[in-house]
């Protein structure tokens, strides 16, 4: 799977980015097991240690858990998942409410945006 | 790591000089041959291959100062020195390995050589009569433990003359490398130098050790023993200086290489 | 975390221009490094003088808080920027020289990455391609288990695709123990694998920072800063 990584920003925290978004894509499902560091690092062309960082955060925010001896691998805590998942997706819309409030549009004007174009890609 | 290196500097320059040494072999035997088919005559093959084997000779004469300096330059001097500079090596290694291996081809080619002379001249008569009077001369009456020794010491003083006339030139490459620019035409001023440099301290210092023997008296060769002791110190003193002479050298070329090393 | 490189007011000079100038720097083990700057700027100098082929005019340079010589020539795998391989010698015949000198090179790595990018052990170095002979020389000194690779322009005469290679081969090469630093000036290329970068020009080090946080701070990546910087 090719990652792409934008230079202009900390690769740090798009590593994050990637692999929360790998997460709740299921394509690391709960309870997975990761593959070793080195591994990842390479497949995403990233430095080891950035990798390493990454998985840290992530294993603090509690999506990831380390054990002792067969490494890392996605949280079974469903709900921790939904969780992030969510805060992600209030994220994603504050930031576009905010642009579209910025643009003059409102609620209304908004909505109807948003049905039309959800009816046309079908989410 | 001594030995790696001796290793590998015999396998770079035996490429060289073995196929050299099989074509000066091969072409002795080819004169011989024309030779005894030709019956003493001079004729255009004889003379052809004659020839071809003298410019064979100096070839390899020649080729021996040739690779000596090249190795040294090319493989220390050049883009080779970053993989041996690098190497996990001690610098005076790098310079005894290249010294080594340059004499042991000295001596091979000179052996080649009187071996391929050998060749030419073998004749079957002519050996006989040489051997003959060989073993009635006056050499084996006084062969004996003293005799043994001077061979010694004069072995030893053409290994050690050998190595100072090696050194001079890895001291002379040496001294080139410091210079920026014109760095050949510096060797070869610095060969000038040292050379001249080494000769005028022979000449003084061979004066000063003659005109301490001048009040030995040898009244006839048959005072064997004032003559041995005399040659003795000879054979020493010239051993002494060109050992020391060969030391300086050295520790020159060490020192340029390790702390002034500049490689392009 | 030990200091693997360790710069203390390094000055070099060669006759009376000054290649580097008061050069302070500390290099963690376990690092990969840019070491960037323009052509000229010191960086192959550096890197020099680190691998005790120069010998600094003033200060100190230590590796593994060791002065350069053999012991430290053990632990530092160097990749110049030239090819300084002996033209007579068949690829087979350079890696048993490796063997010979290092005890830390892993012969089995060697065979395996000539087999990756089809290049034949038996083959003459003196009849390969620049590029080909570049790529020998990379998997010799990644084929080394070092304290501190030093690779200068690792990637400047090869093909895109060989250039992912290697930069896959340093990171999957490169153990946590294991500092990498790569001078350059082609940064697009290697910045994402960096985790520390110096800038470097005249001699002088004029910036020294965490990839990210060039990133973070300027939100503009390393290549973009590195532009900035060192306008013409």
């Amino acid at each position: 799977m090719p990652w792409d990584f934008k230079s202009d920003r900390p690769i740090y925290t798009q590593l994050i980015e990637q692999i929360e978004l790998m997460i709740f894509s299921d394509t690391y499902p709960p309870g997975s097991r990761l593959p070793p560091v080195r591994d990842m690092a390479q497949e995403a062309a990233v430095n080891p240690n950035t990798m390493q960082r990454a998985l840290s955060k992530l294993e603090e925010d509690g999506l990831i858990v380390t054990h002792r001896t067969s490494g890392r691998s996605v949280t079974e805590d469903e709900n921790m998942i939904k969780k992030a998942k969510n805060k992600l997706a209030i994220d994603q819309i504050t930031e576009f409410l905010e642009k579209m409030r910025k643009l003059g549009f409102d609620r209304e004007e908004v909505l109807s945006i948003i049905t039309s174009m959800s009816e046309e890609m079908k989410i | 790591m001594l030995s790696k290196l001796l290793k590998y500097e015999i396998k770079a320059t035996a490429r060289i000089f073995l196929p050299l040494m099989a074509v000066l072999l091969v072409f002795a035997g080819v004169n011989k041959l024309i030779s005894s088919l030709s019956q003493n005559q001079w004729q255009a093959p004889e003379i052809i291959s004659l020839i071809l084997y003298i410019t064979i000779l100096v070839g390899i004469l020649v080729m021996t100062l040739v690779v000596m300096i090249q190795r040294f330059y090319k493989n220390l001097l050049t883009d080779e020195g970053y993989l041996m500079f690098t190497l996990p090596v001690k610098v005076w290694k790098q310079i005894t390995s290249k010294l080594v291996v340059a004499m042991m081809w000295t001596i091979v080619s000179g052996i080649a050589a009187l071996v391929s002379i050998f060749i030419i001249a073998y004749d079957k008569i002519f050996t006989e009569q040489f051997m003959g009077a060989f073993k009635g001369s006056y050499i084996f009456e006084y062969f004996n433990l003293t005799t043994a020794i001077f061979i010694l010491e004069f072995l030893l003083l053409c290994l050690v003359s050998m190595a100072s006339n090696v050194l001079i030139i890895y001291a002379s490459i040496a001294l080139g490398h410091l210079f920026n620019r014109h760095r050949i035409l510096a060797s070869i001023g610095a060969f000038i130098v040292l050379s001249t440099a080494s000769q005028i301290l022979f000449t003084v210092v061979g004066y000063a050790f003659g005109s301490m023997y001048s009040s030995v008296n040898i009244s006839s060769i048959q005072d064997f023993q004032a003559f041995a002791s005399l040659v003795h110190s000879s054979m020493w003193f010239f051993i002494i200086f060109f050992g020391l002479l060969s030391a300086g050298y050295f520790a020159l070329t060490n020192y340029i290489l390790s702390r002034r090393l500049n490689l392009e | 975390m030990s200091t693997i490189l360790e710069c203390k007011g390094v000055t070099k000079a060669f006759g009376d221009k000054e290649a580097l100038s008061d050069v302070n720097m500390n290099i963690d083990q376990g690092r990969i490094i840019g070491l960037l700057g323009p052509n000229g700027s010191g960086k192959t100098t550096l890197i020099k003088l680190a691998n005790d082929l120069l010998t600094p005019t003033s200060g100190e340079i230590r590796i593994a808080g060791m002065k350069p010589g053999i012991e430290t020539k053990k632990l530092v795998s160097y990749l110049p920027e030239k090819t300084y391989l002996n033209d007579w010698m068949r690829v087979h015949q350079i890696i048993e020289l490796f063997m010979d000198f290092y005890k830390d090179f892993k012969p089995e790595k060697a065979y395996d990455m000539l087999k990756r990018l089809n290049i034949n052990p038996n083959d003459r170095l003196k009849f390969m391609s620049k590029g080909t002979k570049e790529k020998v020389q990379l998997i010799l000194v990644m084929s080394r288990e070092a304290k501190l690779y030093l690779l200068d322009e690792p990637i400047g005469g090869v093909d895109p695709a060989a250039r992912d290679y290697i930069l896959e081969t340093i990171i999957t090469n490169y153990k946590e123990d294991a500092t990498v630093v790569i001078s350059t000036h082609l940064i697009s290329d290697i910045e994402k694998i960096l985790d520390h970068v110096v800038f470097i020009n005249n001699g002088r080090v004029v910036l020294s920072s965490s990839a990210d946080e060039i990133r973070n701070e300027k939100g503009k990546s390393v290549d973009a800063l590195f532009r900035e910087v060192f306008k013409c």
